[in-house]
């Protein structure tokens, strides 16, 4: 506005004090929130004249007299700067005019309110012990863990008091699904609540985080934050059959209570520190444990694109999941609120740059080491065989090439996939058979068009009244007629029938009349228009026959006589030929050997291989990508740790092996004096316990992120974390002992008005449980959990590929699927009716706070879903077997198993009087709908 | 009939409501007054061409055969180009307004002076999946949330007994990157496209086979009493009565969806307006899933995203609008399911005055090249041109906006991208797009990403 008014003067009168007050506001109030001695971006402080003429990294930001050659003019009027959001016209005339007249500039310019986080944001800061004042009439309980004095410091702040410990029943019920995302059995539960010792509390926590079940709930948590997914996403979304090894790695190392900085090793680089152990190589996963864009492009910029895709994917997930800092935000241009310049994004970049997404053989040294062994006597020979073979043909080849012609010409030409056709003496014939005997390595035949002539005129035509059937036909699900044999006769080449698979195949047409036939032809790619990934190799063995009748077949042609269709055995015909007799017997024994020995070692065992992603050298380095352009490259960046920590910085050269790279980002993310790796961990603990972290927004510590409630108790924590040795089990006890954790979580009018979301604690949070929690249980309480860990998952859906992948959610559920939720395949964008309903995420993005939402169509997921039906059935069956037939006792036993306590009288006696009238069943369903089953109070 | 209708602007207030509104209402209020009040949006995946539907190129047409003037060997998403191509069909004169249409197209020809179109779209993907993805949340990446999860995170449901969005895959079968296209992404699920069509229900809509009426009712009274008891212990605890709030809500979607879903109580002559009798059973496919559309948005369903074709196969251009190889015969079968049933559709909400507060929406993930690929008689990918269009509420008909250069190679003229397509039409909504924002790891997502400007010169 007050430019505006400036213009509207006439500009002889504007007094030159007026012009430096009007652009120095204007630069403290667009330039100096990036550009101040704390932020620094692009190394440029604007905060004096002085400064600016000092300039950044990419000169002088200022020429006083010379607005064109004065960088901070320039880029403003280029509309460049501030990024995002360029001044008005108005405002970028000032700026030049001021520098044009000396840009007089005194005082030093502060940022008008903070609008980003600099070097000295608090996450940023090291890791402080502050320990707060107790209360003089703190409550004594909660006086004794560190943890509840923070939080009832807080809590005091605000004149809120904690609630009353929980009831056991209650507590143990929370705590079991917390560590294990399944229900207390009845036994347990009862054990529990009949040990009266002061320590079964303590001796229960313990025993869950023993307990295998401990890594299956906290591996699924740590998915969720490092997106990990099953199937590439994008356009084709095939699945990763081999990606399952990475999730028992997790399982495993959870339960193993691994220390963190030991997985961030080898999350980061597990393949270069793993001196041959699978089980630390595995981890190394987690770069390629996101989406990849497997559609083949041949063009140049889309090509790059796809690759800087992949980069950025492994630079987001290693620096929300690691750091809880969102660097994938500096691709385009320096970070917009935190202090992380585009540079920084591309030292990451390079970092990674030697990974490619991937299979990898997954075996100890040893294996392969005896793998290689046993294959070697078998490779030697074949290199053997291979070599005398080669002899022969050297010595023979000036007689190859002498007779090569004379040998050719009397074969007939070779078949091919633009047109093969077979003339014949003219036979009368109602039926034409073409019997497909062979094709190149047994690959599904296919063909455009097949014609009948009689005479010049088709006869097979569709249009001419003939049918055509195939013995075979390949189907797409959701378009039977895609391959249908309909298109053999159809007069067109745009459509082709295939085969269903390779092997012997017949293809029958049926003319309209009988037919003088005296030529057959067919293609399989008449136009030449079914090239790169459509491209395949022509039938090169058949008959044809005719029949009068359709029963009694007579063949008219083959493909006798013809030359061979590959190359390769073209020449071994003539080969053959040329050869003296001794010669070409021991060529051929020989050619026999070398097919058994390929024959042999491609049927040798394989090596176990895993979606781990392969790593090598870079043959281009990164280059700092202007706007994030693939096309518009800059200077080329090193790997090297983000500038704004000033702590254990490294830095490397293109030439070091990449392997290097990936380790020294670990250490530095461990280093005991990086505070953001710890905090960031504490509290994505503290938030899987509490359903909220004391940092709320728990993959980003940067400004857009939200404070943290309890900044010391978080310091605390995370220093405790250092303290037990990145070990998360002693945290996790250490939090769940806490009186914080143990209280009551009845609700308190007076409190909420104050707190209503109880961030501070004063009552324990009601839960709904996870998506995967909700599943398990009603298996678990139903009976038919099956408690097989690890190995390849199981599919929620029904699997097809045509091209791109098609998932059908199930309609039946075998016992296969009745494994815990965390073995389920996770194909990406592919939510499974149930757990997609309940805010299960699809592993596109990290995911490191799930929504809880309610929907009617979650209700519809869970009342009439066939799976939860069909375990209503068993969860009758299973009380019909354990309570007898008594309804009261069936109705008591079910309430134990799922809310884990009796039913009160009014409950069973309408329970009863349900399961009366319309069977056990009907009472199940209900139960596994009930609040009272998937809320944790 | 719809509850605003009932009560006014003020229902959403009513306290009887409240725990409905945490399951259908809006979140955002309207910051400026809305020109429509709901979206049909068409997509035609595979890249539907605009040099043979509605981009008109004398000049094409005059130098087919000829190489592409100052390029000398291009490499597009599939490999080399040949010379250039005229599209196979003539390009006429239609409506008032005298727009040059392909001929393909007679029935939506007839509409010329209704529709609205941008024919200097840009997109930053040249790949099917990427692309749809892009078109339809404003990302190529996955995991962003849909236009649609958008307005009806916006703006709620008018109808508490339907979903606020609804996609309709085709018969054919999905999309390329399928449920991405609908997804809420990182917005709560319940803003997530509900996917169904005419041939196919929502699931588990329908009471469990085996479960006899009066067991359904019997279980269900019984878990309100259960969820009753239980509500009560714990006061306060507003999402327990929310949750019980979704299951009456279910009950009542139970009886009003499948109505919805029902046509046979639609009249002879509105099945055969938009082709529903048709001899083509893909045409007629597809014209029931307009008439669905129509239908959902009469009973106030705030999106509903209709696609006209599906998936790549293992034969390009088979199932959708991919034409690498063969474009004639592959229009010749997709062009006419697409034009009679959508212009029946659009004649339909204007005869019913629906047209006047819908924005109708036709799109596509990219346009084709004017060049036909080496050694066929098709068109690779395109993301530097192509042509959508918008009509009803808040629109000019008879319009066209930007253009591409004389071979429809790329857009020159106005150039336009998705997040100017999104802000435009967000604009028609009432919403500021830059306004419209979810925090998600680290940012204030929006639909139109740091970009995007509004399209005026196409508003009414």
């Amino acid at each position: 506005m007050r430019y505006v008014f400036l213009l509207a003067w006439p500009m002889a009168l504007v007094l030159a004090e007026d012009l430096e007050r009007q652009a120095t506001a204007m630069l403290a109030k667009q330039c100096v929130n990036c550009h101040n001695s704390s932020s620094r971006m692009g190394g440029l402080v604007l905060e004096t004249r002085e400064s600016a003429l000092r300039g950044g990294f990419s000169g002088p930001a200022l020429t006083p007299g010379d607005a064109g050659r004065s960088l901070l003019a320039a880029r403003v009027a280029k509309g460049e700067m501030p990024p995002g959001n360029p001044l008005p016209a108005d405002a970028r005339r000032l700026l030049a005019r001021w520098v044009e007249s000396g840009a007089s500039w005194t005082g030093r310019l502060l940022p008008a309110a903070r609008k980003r986080a600099g070097k000295d944001w608090w996450s940023l800061q090291p890791l402080r012990r502050v320990d707060p004042e107790i209360p003089a009439d703190a409550p004594a309980s909660w006086t004794v863990s560190p943890i509840d004095r923070y939080l009832l410091a807080a809590m005091r702040e605000r004149g809120l008091s904690p609630s009353p410990p929980a009831a056991k029943r209650t507590l143990a019920r929370r705590v079991t699904y917390d560590l294990t995302g399944l229900p207390p059995t009845p036994e347990e539960l009862d054990a529990f609540l009949r040990d009266d010792a002061p320590d079964a509390y303590e001796r229960l926590v313990d025993r869950l985080l023993a307990s295998p079940a401990y890594g299956e709930r906290w591996a699924r948590h740590w998915m969720d934050v490092i997106r990990f997914g099953e199937s590439h996403g994008y356009e084709q979304n095939h699945l990763r059959p081999n990606a399952w090894p990475f999730r028992d790695y997790l399982i495993r190392s959870f339960n193993a209570g691994k220390p963190f900085d030991r997985m961030i090793l080898e999350h980061l680089a597990g393949d270069v520190i793993a001196g041959g152990d699978p089980d630390v190589e595995v981890g190394v996963g987690f770069l390629v444990a996101g989406v990849h864009d497997t559609v083949g492009n041949q063009a140049e910029a889309p090509r790059r694109q796809q690759r800087a895709d992949d980069l950025d994917d492994m630079i987001a997930a290693a620096g929300s999941a690691f750091l809880g800092l969102t660097v994938h935000c500096a691709r385009c241009h320096d970070h917009k609120f935190d202090p992380i310049e585009q540079r920084d994004y591309y030292r990451m970049a390079a970092i990674f740059n030697g990974v490619v997404h991937g299979e990898r053989e997954l075996a100890a040294a040893a294996e392969k080491e005896r793998h290689a062994a046993a294959r070697e006597p078998w490779e030697r020979a074949l290199r053997e065989v291979r070599e005398r073979l080669a002899a022969i043909r050297e010595a023979a080849r000036p007689e190859v090439a002498a007779q090569r012609e004379a040998i050719l010409a009397a074969y007939r030409p070779p078949v091919s996939d633009r047109f093969t056709e077979e003339r014949f003496a003219a036979v009368r014939a109602k039926w034409i058979r073409l019997r497909i005997t062979g094709t190149p390595n047994n690959s599904p035949a296919a063909i455009d068009e097949m014609e009948v002539w009689e005479g010049s005129r088709n006869v097979a035509l569709a249009s001419a009244g003939a049918r055509v059937s195939a013995s075979s036909e390949r189907r797409a699900d959701d378009d039977p007629e895609a391959y249908a044999a309909r298109h053999l006769i159809d007069g067109r080449f745009d459509r082709r029938w295939f085969a269903a698979s390779g092997g012997p195949v017949e293809i029958t047409i049926e003319l309209a009349a009988p037919a003088l036939v005296d030529r057959v032809s067919w293609s399989r790619d008449r136009e030449g228009g079914f090239q790169g990934k459509f491209a395949g190799p022509p039938v090169t063995g058949y008959v044809v026959e005719a029949s009068a009748d359709g029963r009694a077949w007579r063949p008219v042609a083959s493909a006798e006589g013809r030359l061979p269709y590959s190359p390769a055995e073209r020449e071994a015909l003539v080969l053959r030929a040329v050869l003296p007799e001794a010669q070409r017997r021991e060529w051929e024994t020989l050619e026999a050997r070398r097919a058994e020995l390929e024959d042999r070692l491609a049927k040798f065992p394989k090596l176990p291989v895993a979606y781990i992603g392969r790593a090598e050298q870079p043959r281009e380095p990164v280059y700092l990508l202007k706007g994030g352009n693939v096309m518009d490259r800059a200077g080329v960046v090193t790997p090297a740790s983000l500038s704004a920590f000033s702590f254990a910085r490294f830095s490397l050269e293109e030439e070091q092996p990449e392997g290097e790279r990936r380790v020294a980002l670990a250490r530095w993310l461990t280093d005991a004096r990086n505070p953001l790796t710890p905090r960031v961990l504490a509290n994505r603990i503290w938030h899987y316990h509490f359903g909220r972290g004391i940092v709320g927004t728990p993959s980003d510590f940067g400004f857009q992120g939200e404070a943290p409630s309890h900044p010391a108790l978080l310091d605390y924590l995370a220093l405790r974390l250092l303290a037990h040795g990145w070990r998360l089990k002693p945290l996790h006890r250490e939090i769940l002992l806490s009186q914080a954790y143990r209280q009551s979580s009845a609700f308190d009018e007076g409190k909420a008005r104050v707190d209503a979301e109880a961030r501070l604690l004063w009552r324990y949070p009601p839960q709904r449980l996870s998506a995967e929690a909700i599943r398990d249980a009603i298996l678990a309480v139903s009976g038919a959990l099956d408690r097989r860990m690890g190995g390849p998952g199981f599919h929620l859906f029904r699997y097809t590929v045509d091209n791109v992948a098609t998932y059908y959610p199930l309609e039946r559920f075998g016992p296969e699927t009745f494994r815990r939720a965390v073995y389920q395949t996770a194909a990406r964008s592919v939510r499974s009716e149930l757990l997609g309903q309940y805010d299960c995420p699809d592993s596109s993005l990290p995911e490191p706070k799930r929504s809880v939402t309610t929907s009617p169509l979650q209700a519809l997921a869970l009342f009439n879903n066939s799976f939860v039906i069909e375990q209503a059935e068993l969860l009758a069956g299973r009380l019909r077997k354990e309570a007898g037939a008594d309804p009261a006792r069936q109705v008591d036993w079910a309430f134990v198993l799922a809310f884990g306590r009796p039913a009160e009288p009014g409950e069973r006696a309408a329970a009863a009087a349900l399961v009366e009238r319309h069977g056990l069943a009907a009472f199940c369903r209900a139960l596994f709908n009930a609040n009272e089953f998937i809320y944790v109070m | 009939m719809t509850r605003r209708k009932l009560f006014g602007d003020l229902c959403w207030g009513l306290p009887a409501l409240a725990a409905m509104q945490l399951l259908a209402g809006g979140r955002v209020t309207p910051h400026h007054r809305p020109r429509a009040r709901r979206v049909l949006q068409i997509f035609c995946p595979g890249g539907a061409s605009h040099l043979d539907l509605w981009d008109y190129k004398p000049e094409l047409e005059k130098r087919s055969g000829q190489p592409m003037p100052g390029v000398e060997k291009e490499v597009s998403f599939q490999g080399a180009n040949g010379a250039l191509m005229r599209s196979p069909w003539k390009f006429v004169r239609r409506g008032q307004c005298g727009k040059y249409i392909t001929e393909l197209l007679p029935h939506l020809g007839e509409l010329a002076d209704e529709l609205a179109f941008v024919h200097s779209m840009t997109s930053r993907s040249n790949t099917h999946g990427p692309a749809c993805v892009m078109m339809n949340t404003g990302f190529a990446v996955e995991g962003f949330p849909s236009a649609g999860a958008w307005v009806s995170y916006a703006l709620g449901s008018e109808n508490e007994n339907l979903p606020a969005f609804v996609a309709i895959p085709d018969v054919r079968g999905i999309p390329p990157s399928g449920p991405a296209n609908w997804t809420a992404g990182f917005l709560p699920a319940e803003h997530q496209g509900i996917a169904f069509h005419a041939a196919e229900p929502i699931r588990n809509l329908a009471r469990p086979a085996g479960v006899s009426e009066a067991e359904d009712e019997a279980a269900r009274v019984f878990l309100e009493q259960l969820n009753e008891t239980h509500a009560a212990r714990h006061p306060g605890a507003g999402d327990l009565r929310a949750r019980m709030a979704a299951y009456a809500l279910a009950a009542r979607m139970q009886l009003s969806a499948p109505e919805v879903a029902d046509l046979g109580a639609e009249s002879e002559a509105t099945h055969r307006l938009y082709g529903a009798r048709d001899a083509n059973p893909l045409l007629a496919a597809y014209a029931r899933n307009c008439l669905l559309a129509r239908r959902l948005l009469e009973r106030g369903v705030r999106y509903v995203q209709l696609f006209c074709a599906s998936r790549a196969s293992g034969v390009d251009g088979l199932l959708n609008w991919d034409a690498h190889k063969t474009l004639q015969a592959d229009y010749e079968r997709h062009a006419p399911i697409l034009d009679q049933p959508t212009a029946g559709l659009l004649r339909d909400l204007k005869a019913r005055g629906l047209l006047q507060d819908t924005l109708v929406l036709w799109t596509t993930e990219f346009g084709r090249m004017p060049t036909h690929q080496e050694g066929t008689l098709g068109r690779d990918h395109n993301p530097d041109a192509f042509t959508v269009w918008m009509a009803g509420a808040g629109i000019r008909g008879g319009v066209s906006y930007g253009a591409t250069d004389d071979f429809g190679r790329r857009a020159v003229d106005g150039v336009a991208t998705i997040h100017d397509f999104w802000a435009t039409v967000l604009d028609v909504l009432g919403l500021d797009h830059g306004r419209l924002t979810w925090y998600h790891n680290g940012l204030n997502r929006r639909l139109t990403d740091v970009h995007g400007h509004v399209l005026r010169p196409i508003l009414a």
